[in-house]
């Protein structure tokens, strides 16, 4: 990986940079080198990513959407260590939606799998670029120069010059065919602690998100949906909102039936955000609820458990599961299940779109910029390309944000009143009418023989799936979506796997880890309740199931997730758990997605039924992490994520609406439940891989084996203790 | 004669609907957007300020109610945003996304001005109202802690 070479032709293909690539951008002339007649251009760029002014202050641009998991700080410092600048010197900033970052759609933790060599690469050729032009300037060899701290040294006489002095000289280099990358031990930033880019900011209430633009002209909306998907609006009475002083208009949104587009609604739009809220209130809106007026969840999830403990629709089987089954003496069966789940991110969905005769621009909270330049170039006949989108950094998103639904209505808003819209969704209308993650049933069987090794594994899921978005035809997840579970790392001897047929009446969207919560809760709780059946110890009787895995491709990855799982055995006393007090237990669970490891340790302590977690050891192996500190919280904020939708949160619909409607009934988790969470890093040098969502999955799996522990009661259904709404 | 509020320091005319929420006042008539908007019904803390140095949450706090009343925001929390508790939010590397610690770091200045070294227990209680969905909230503890022992060390 280190010292590993590029062609120049493949570094601008997968950076996505135009022809041409390098430009530094100098704002003014003057510096040294100009008044010495050195140089002649004043205005230069060093390559999409970078832009060196003058006095050496360098940006570095983001193309990957910045939610909070860290990516503004984790690309740029690979740019940075590569370049060789000073950290000091560099301001991170945004890039707007364009091609010439590469791909900008943020989601399947995929930022630094797909970013980390593209980026130190634009780093590395900046570097040497800049050694090219100090070379010029003494008339030496680029042999005999390196670059540090925001300077290119001369080896021989120790002579400095700045980035800054030597930017203009740079972009006339041609640029390098083939860079050297730095080895492990050169790193200044990759694999430190660098904290995030922005944080000053933060502290202060001056860093800004998508709900915090502001221009002149700016009008204010708010609107509510059509309770049920697929509904449409029969009639308006606008009277009463009409006459509140400070209402302007009041516009009906139709759905807009593409992905991502809206369901539908009626919107106000006022001098302020509070009197377009009160003047939605005053609306009296009449709607033909359609056909998913029948979804209750309640009902549906009965039904998904029924489908999946009858045989169903077979996506994949690997050797003869039935006759293993009827062969064994040594089985168990469970039915795993879980709601549907709100993302909620603090930040409700914000944006403000102005469309005018011949130009459209978008600010917004975004995860995916190329999908709001597809859905309103669909909207206004436009080119996408002709759609501007400056990426605001989202207050949260989980997923929820990749979906752009609430630009596309400030989009129709502006275009019916010709001005600026900021649209801001009341929290009622996030959590009533957003996107959700699956409501699921799981149904597993296995067989076992005399010394505990798995000889068949019958699997059956039931959920509404996302690819139901592109085609709501769909009557169950397709087969792609269940490869998980025939891909599972754990060594069966037969496998079969079966789709149960589940009808999507929502609008089923990406939530952090998407269907890892229920495959990693269903995997490493069903393994905890087999290796009991078995007298095993679990964690003997997992390792023993990842030993019998057979097959050749997988053998890098158990070796990694064993190391994983044991190092949380290790950290959290897993040997010694004898020696707990009455009450007290321990769970594992690990689980291997998005192309991570991730482990995790839960200590509980339960008395009658209440449920206190006491301690979190999460062990990850990521490859090469690009910042200790952003992967710590990543960990922190899963294990905050997955105790939440372990425990208490779960969206219910009744006669097809949502009925939660806040933080009060949807109960998210507070600081008073905060465990001590201990997170150990996998020291490697493989690629790195993504730590947005791996983290999520294996909490709830271990709670419920930490509660039976504990306990002897054994959690299946997420959430364990729903609230009654 | 117009009624007026004073927002750290500076006197602001309420030229609006008394029912306005300070919040909205803050946010869309002043374009001071520190203040966040997160539930609107004092349920997730994002909106917190100072009322007389005390919390509130200004999603539910209508303008009318604050006249002549010292407000302070997260702007105004320090001269040069190096409260103890800012510095501390910084030295533990607090924010994920960001968009709840304002409410966070207001909620907690209130809390250590009437007690100046609270417990773990304390400062979980008094932060309970505070949500944050990207789950900050050890790093929220250990530098409420961390503030209130650099505040007694200044004292």
């Amino acid at each position: 990986m280190s010292n590993s070479t590029v062609s120049r032709r493949h570094f601008l293909k997968i950076v996505g940079v135009a022809t041409g690539g390098l430009c530094i951008s100098i704002a003014l002339p003057g510096n040294v080198l100009a008044e010495k007649g050195i140089i002649e251009d004043s205005s230069t760029e060093l390559n999409a990513f970078i832009h060196l002014d003058e006095n050496g202050d360098t940006t570095i641009y983001c193309g990957r959407c910045e939610m909070g998991q860290g990516i503004s700080t984790a690309l740029p410092s690979a740019v940075a260590d590569e370049m060789e600048a000073d950290w000091q010197r560099v301001t991170v900033k945004q890039g707007d939606a364009d091609e010439k970052f590469g791909p900008q759609a943020t989601g399947g933790s995929a930022s630094i799998r797909k970013m980390y060599l593209p980026m130190r690469k634009a780093g590395a050729t900046a570097k040497l670029m800049l050694i090219a032009a100090a070379a010029k300037v003494w008339k030496t060899s680029p042999d005999n120069c390196y670059a540090q701290s925001h300077f290119v040294i001369n080896k021989l006489n120790q002579q400095k010059l700045g980035f800054g002095e030597l930017a203009s000289i740079a972009k006339n280099m041609p640029i390098p065919d083939t860079v050297t990358l730095k080895k492990k031990s050169e790193f200044n930033y990759i694999g430190k602690e660098l904290a995030r880019h922005d944080q000053n900011e933060v502290v202060v209430g001056k860093r800004t998100y998508g709900v915090d633009t502001k221009m002149p002209g700016l009008k204010y909306a708010a609107m509510i949906h059509c309770p049920v998907l697929g509904g449409s609006i029969k009639s308006v009475d606008k009277t009463l909102a009409l006459k509140m002083k400070g209402v302007t208009d009041v516009i009906e949104i139709p759905r807009f039936d593409v992905p991502f587009g809206s369901i539908g609604g009626v919107a106000v739009v006022a001098d302020n955000t509070w009197t377009a809220q009160q003047a939605v209130e005053k609306l009296k809106v009449e709607w033909d609820l359609g056909e998913n007026v029948v979804y209750n969840t309640k009902e549906y999830k009965q039904q998904l458990v029924a489908n999946v403990e009858k045989p169903a629709t077979l996506a994949k089987e690997r050797g003869n599961v039935h006759r293993a089954l009827k062969k064994s003496k040594h089985k168990h069966k469970a039915t795993y299940t879980g709601g549907h789940l709100s993302h909620s991110p603090m930040e409700p969905n914000a944006s403000v779109v102005w469309v005018q005769k011949d130009s459209c621009e978008v600010w917004a909270s975004t995860q995916s910029p190329v999908d709001i330049q597809k859905v309103l170039g669909q909207y206004l006949k436009r080119e996408p390309t002709d759609i501007v989108v400056h990426v605001a950094m989202a207050g949260g998103a989980f997923g929820r944000k990749f979906k752009c639904d609430y630009v596309h209505e400030a989009a129709v808003i502006s275009e019916k009143t010709g001005v600026p819209i900021q649209l801001i969704w009341s929290r009622e209308e996030d959590m009533r009418t957003g996107y959700y993650h699956s409501i699921n049933a799981q149904h597993i069987e296995a067989s076992m023989d005399e010394q505990g090794n798995v000889t068949g594994w019958l699997h059956r899921a039931a959920f509404p799936s996302i690819p139901s978005l592109f085609d709501p035809s769909l009557v169950r997840a397709p087969k792609g979506a269940l490869s998980a579970i025939s891909n599972h790392l754990f060594g069966v001897q037969s496998i079969r796997v079966e789709s149960g047929d589940a009808k999507a009446h929502t609008r089923i969207g990406w939530y952090r880890a998407v269907n890892a919560i229920f495959y990693g809760f269903a995997f490493s709780t069903f393994a905890d309740e087999l290796a009991y059946k078995a007298g095993k110890d679990p964690l003997t009787f997992v390792n023993q199931l990842f030993d019998n895995n057979n097959k050749k491709k997988q053998k890098k990855d158990i070796k990694r997730i064993k190391a994983v799982l044991a190092l949380v055995a290790e950290k959290s006393n897993w040997h010694n758990r004898e020696n707990l007090p009455e009450g007290q237990g321990i769970g594992l669970a690990v689980h291997y997605s998005f192309k991570s490891f991730v482990a995790m340790a839960v200590h509980v302590e339960v008395k009658n039924d209440d449920i206190k977690v006491l301690n979190v050891d999460c062990a990850i192996d990521c490859g090469q992490i690009l910042n200790i500190d952003g992967a710590t919280a990543q960990m922190e904020g899963a294990v905050v994520m997955g105790m939440s939708l372990a425990l208490t949160t779960e969206i219910t619909f009744r006669d097809g609406a949502v009925v939660n409607s806040n933080f009060h009934d949807y109960p998210v988790m507070r600081i008073a439940d905060m465990p001590n969470v201990r997170v150990h890093i996998t020291d490697s040098d493989k690629s790195p891989t993504g730590l947005g969502e791996p983290g999520v999955a294996p909490f709830a799996p271990a709670l419920s084996n930490a509660v039976f522990a504990a306990s002897g009661k054994r959690y299946r259904d997420l959430p364990f203790k729903p609230m009654a709404v | 004669m117009k009624q007026s509020i004073i927002i750290n320091g500076t006197k602001h005319e309420i030229n609006v609907d008394s029912d306005m929420p300070l919040l909205w006042f803050l946010r869309d008539e002043l374009e001071f957007t520190g203040t966040k908007f997160g539930c609107g019904k004092g349920l997730c803390g994002a909106c917190t300020v100072h009322v007389n140095g005390q919390a509130i949450r200004s999603c539910i706090t209508p303008v009318s109610t604050l006249v002549d009343k010292q407000i302070t925001t997260i702007e105004g929390l320090s001269e040069n945003g190096d409260h103890a508790l800012q510095r501390a939010w910084l030295n533990n590397k607090v924010p994920q996304c960001g968009y709840c610690q304002a409410g966070q770091i207001m909620n907690a200045a209130s809390l250590l001005a009437v007690n100046p070294a609270p417990t773990i227990e304390e400062i979980e209680a008094s932060m309970q109202g505070n949500i944050c969905r990207c789950g900050t909230y050890q790093r929220i503890t250990k530098a409420i802690s961390e503030a209130a022992d650099t505040l007694s060390k200044e004292a």
